[in-house]
């Protein structure tokens, strides 16, 4: 970590300014800060207890809510859904995504820049504007309700994905690519076994943005899974807020399952969220 | 074989192409198609001709839900480009210039854009549930019953609130889109205007701004494509019919309850459901290449 030099401490400087933006943006992460943590302790306090005491300490920590949602509502098989779920779809994009990005940026061809920003367009048009068509090929395909559909979709959506490898793919020294070509080493296998490892950086960044964006994805559960047995953890909570008042104290305890992860997540690899949040981004 | 051989890169590219085609760009034409027939989804399609956006645009019963919800999209670009940006460059700005605890502010303001939409709609709910929500409780607590409210359950605030919690959720991707051009301002620059002696309110202006045209553009679009595409928490605050008296209504969601929720007549409507995504498409379209178009000119100055 750098140190401050004599121009930081000047940019910064205490002014009116600088005092009033420290203030309201302390105030606004209060939100978050009391927040997350309100609602995962919560989690421990019993039905009576929270209404009666919604801000604060569980007078005695119970792990009852936590019994009730794993088990008896099943939670841990929905919780499992989202991870195989997000994994699969998570592997099968990576997978494609470079692999279509290595094929636009290594090789030239007629054409080329054409598919370029024939592949760009994704990012232009959210894919819920074609939901329809999708919903019908995939009830077709026999695939609503089957983890398979919905990795086929979430590959689909690969434009940014395919942007950013591209771009990386690009910074790859060519005569790497030449010398592995004279030591006999065919094109799939220089792709797989020199490339892929070289971008390992990449990898991570896109893959950890797709994750979350995966795993906290609402809309197309909503649409595609509505068998219980394939339920994913952010379709149960939304299961649970649908009859609030009944299940209101359970719902901290889902609530805290689903976020735990996430939050683990985004403080291990905050650096590589915000690389793949703003690597799509700067378009040149 | 020996096409492959020749020509590896088709290979490559040939999965990936279909998936996209097949999921990604096939599906917006099809829809365009569909929007022609009256179709339930199941059973024989009808051809109708433009009937459905004849009855989109003119059936009263119809149009007035529909001029509700692009109303709310529009209130919401508005929203994104003239509140939240300005806010998010603010903040991406104090960041830059490491006003204290920068690092925590950073990482605090993006921290909900990875919680689920559910979860933040649970948070809205926690907050601002009329009975067992946060805010009645404390005003409860504090004697102040006047301040209490039904929050989402009164039409006349319900949309002002969706709008802050919407933002308080998607606040940091912009922000950090921000960030990134900002710290790619050469440091000679901002040095030799300090040097200077150039006031922090004309750096801004006449240094930093300039220099933020490219994440302008991409901030733009993106939140007006935000703005517009609007679905989850206002779903899952509002339900399918978008709160009280469509308060809380998007063009997203009026497609929903048609396509998928047996909306009005008590069936799913394949056919006006995919005229109301086509033309939510086409305004998208236009937007954002206007938008564009605009920006670019801007930028080559």
């Amino acid at each position: 970590m750098a140190r401050r030099t004599y121009l930081d401490r000047i940019r910064a400087s205490r002014t009116p300014f600088t005092v009033a933006i420290v203030v309201v943006l302390t105030l606004y992460c209060l939100i978050a800060l009391f927040l997350i943590p309100n609602v995962m302790l919560s989690s421990f306090k019993t039905r009576g207890e929270l209404i009666n005491n919604i801000m604060g300490f569980p007078h005695a920590f119970t792990l009852e809510n936590y019994v009730t949602v794993l088990v008896e509502d099943n939670f841990i098989r929905y919780f499992m859904n989202s991870v195989v779920l997000s994994g699969l779809a998570l592997t099968s994009l990576l997978f494609f995504a470079s692999m279509t990005a290595y094929g636009l940026s290594r090789y030239r061809f007629r054409g080329r820049d054409a598919l370029q920003v024939y592949f760009l367009l994704g990012t232009m048009f959210p894919i819920q504007l074609g939901i329809l068509p999708i919903f019908i090929i995939i009830r077709t395909l026999g695939l609503t309700n089957t983890f398979l559909g919905m990795i086929l979709i979430y590959t689909a959506n690969m434009s940014l994905a395919v942007f950013i490898f591209s771009k990386f793919f690009r910074t790859l020294p060519y005569a790497l690519y030449e010398s592995a070509r004279i030591d006999g080493a065919g094109e799939f296998r220089i792709f797989v076994q020199i490339m892929l490892p070289m971008s390992k950086p990449v990898l991570s960044t896109v893959g950890i943005i797709q994750f979350v964006l995966i795993w906290n994805d609402f809309y197309m559960p909503l649409v595609f899974l509505t068998r219980r047995e394939v339920r994913t953890l952010t379709l149960a909570i939304f299961r649970y807020l649908s009859n609030f008042l009944a299940n209101w104290h359970l719902v901290f305890t889902a609530a805290t399952i689903a976020l735990v992860p996430v939050i683990v997540v985004f403080f291990l690899f905050s650096e590589q969220l915000v690389a793949g949040l703003t690597a799509g981004s700067m378009k040149e | 074989m020996k096409l492959l051989q020749n020509r590896p890169y088709i290979g490559f590219v040939l999965p990936g192409f279909v998936l996209y085609t097949a999921f990604m760009i096939v599906p917006l034409l099809v829809a365009i198609y569909y929007s022609f027939f009256d179709w339930s989804g199941l059973g024989p399609m009808t051809f109708v001709g433009i009937d459905n956006y004849r009855t989109l645009f003119t059936n009263p019963r119809l149009s007035s839900v529909f001029w509700n919800a692009l109303g709310n999209n529009a209130k919401m670009v508005l929203a994104v480009l003239c509140i939240i940006m300005p806010i998010q460059l603010l903040i991406a700005y104090s960041i830059d210039i490491k006003v204290r605890g920068y690092r925590a502010f950073q990482l605090i303001v993006f921290l909900p854009y990875v919680i689920s939409p559910t979860i933040i709609g649970f948070f809205a709910l926690l907050v601002f549930d009329p009975n067992l929500g946060i805010l009645n409780t404390i005003f409860d607590a504090l004697n102040l019953e006047q301040f209490r409210s039904a929050w989402f359950g009164n039409p006349d605030i319900a949309f002002p609130l969706m709008v802050g919690v919407i933002a308080w959720q998607g606040i940091g991707a912009g922000m950090l889109i921000f960030l990134a051009n900002l710290k790619e301002i050469p440091r000679e620059i901002i040095e030799a205007s300090i040097i200077d002696g150039a006031s922090r309110w004309r750096r801004f202006i006449h240094i930093v701004v300039p220099s933020l045209l490219p994440s302008f553009t991409n901030n733009i679009v993106l939140g007006t494509i935000w703005a517009m595409v609007q679905f989850d928490i206002p779903y899952i605050v509002g339900g399918s019919q978008g709160g009280v008296d469509n308060s809380v209504d998007f063009m997203n969601l009026f497609f929903y309850r048609f396509a998928f929720g047996g909306a009005y007549f008590g069936e799913t409507s394949m056919g006006f459901g995919a005229t109301i995504s086509v033309v939510l498409f086409f305004i998208i379209l236009l937007v954002a290449v206007g938008q564009i178009a605009f920006l670019r000119r801007y930028e080559n100055r």
